[in-house]
């Protein structure tokens, strides 16, 4: 028992304004701090939680092992340039074959022609 | 182990950053339901959180090793969720911006069952009135992160979150009506 005045007094005053709070009081507070209810938010948890099939962990984990990745733009800008290289590459090694093989069919008509006019000179004397 | 002792948590991510799978299988298995509670709050959908939820966890399984501060595991797990869950809502919009679906195709109703209460639907209903800044936000606060981590994880400072927060719960409490 409080036989100390001062102390009684304190005790009168918190019970006065405890009485004043209803029983809601700490939800109410609790939405006002969270936006909405406490079991709101557990809900929300429950019902995303339910969203994963049983065998969540060994489907990620074999998902992570065969390293399957969508390729980046940086690996596709270089894929790109790379087949560009390529291309550019052959359509040059190309046009070098053909200009010498181009070459050496004009060597060789020049080489009949020059025979042929050897020929006809040798004749004519 | 439980991962929920801060040191436990760090011997678990040093161990999965060895490429420890058991290690990889434990911090899965300690963070399925809060990343799942995460992205479900982002995505409002319930359809996508599973696919999300793996590609989060392979993203883990991934980038741990280069993680400097294993003490930081959470955070930087809840980065790479939102992270990803903010490129799954662009990818949406773009979609919705170049292919000729209606809001009827996007918006297929939750299968019977999914949704089983007033205040989820209510909850839901309030966070999809939410910018996803917000949403993640109100996610993250949910998630037990304070106020210095929210700000590391957003990239910005405490005195803005702590803006943000007051006026996303203020939004959050116009729109929640069970």
């Amino acid at each position: 028992m409080n036989t100390n005045p001062e102390q009684d007094a304190w005790s009168r005053l918190r019970a006065h304004a405890a009485a004043r709070l209803d029983g809601g009081f700490a939800d109410r507070v609790l939405q006002s701090a969270h936006g909405c209810p406490a079991p709101a938010w557990d809900r929300l948890r429950a019902a995303a939680a339910d969203c994963l099939r049983p065998g969540f962990p060994d489907r990620v984990l074999a998902a992570a092992r065969e390293r399957f990745e969508i390729p980046s733009y940086g690996s596709q800008l270089a894929l790109s340039a790379l087949t560009a290289a390529a291309c550019l590459a052959a359509v040059i090694l190309f046009h070098h074959h053909e200009l010498a093989a181009a070459d050496a069919r004009n060597l060789a008509e020049w080489s009949q022609i020059v025979a042929a006019a050897q020929d006809l000179d040798a004749g004519a004397r | 182990m439980d991962p929920s002792s801060s040191a436990a948590l760090v011997e678990l991510v040093r161990r999965a950053q060895r490429g420890d799978e058991a290690a990889q299988r434990e911090l899965i298995l300690a963070y399925q339901h809060r990343v799942a509670g995460f992205v479900f709050a982002m995505t409002n959908r319930s359809d996508v959180v599973e696919d999300l939820c793996q590609q989060i966890f392979i993203k883990m399984i991934r980038a741990v090793d280069r993680l400097q501060a294993p003490a930081q595991f959470e955070s930087w797990l809840f980065r790479l969720a939102r992270n990803t869950c903010i490129d799954q809502l662009r990818r949406q919009r773009l979609r919705r911006i170049f292919l000729p679906f209606a809001d009827e195709h996007e918006n297929i109703p939750e299968p019977p069952g999914a949704v089983d209460s007033e205040e989820l639907d209510a909850l839901r209903h309030a966070l999809a009135q939410l910018r996803p800044q917000d949403r993640a936000l109100l996610a993250l606060v949910q998630e037990g992160r304070s106020h210095a981590e929210i700000s590391e994880i957003l990239g910005t400072s405490v005195a803005a979150v702590k803006a943000r927060l007051h006026r996303a719960r203020e939004q959050l409490r116009e729109h929640y009506q069970p």
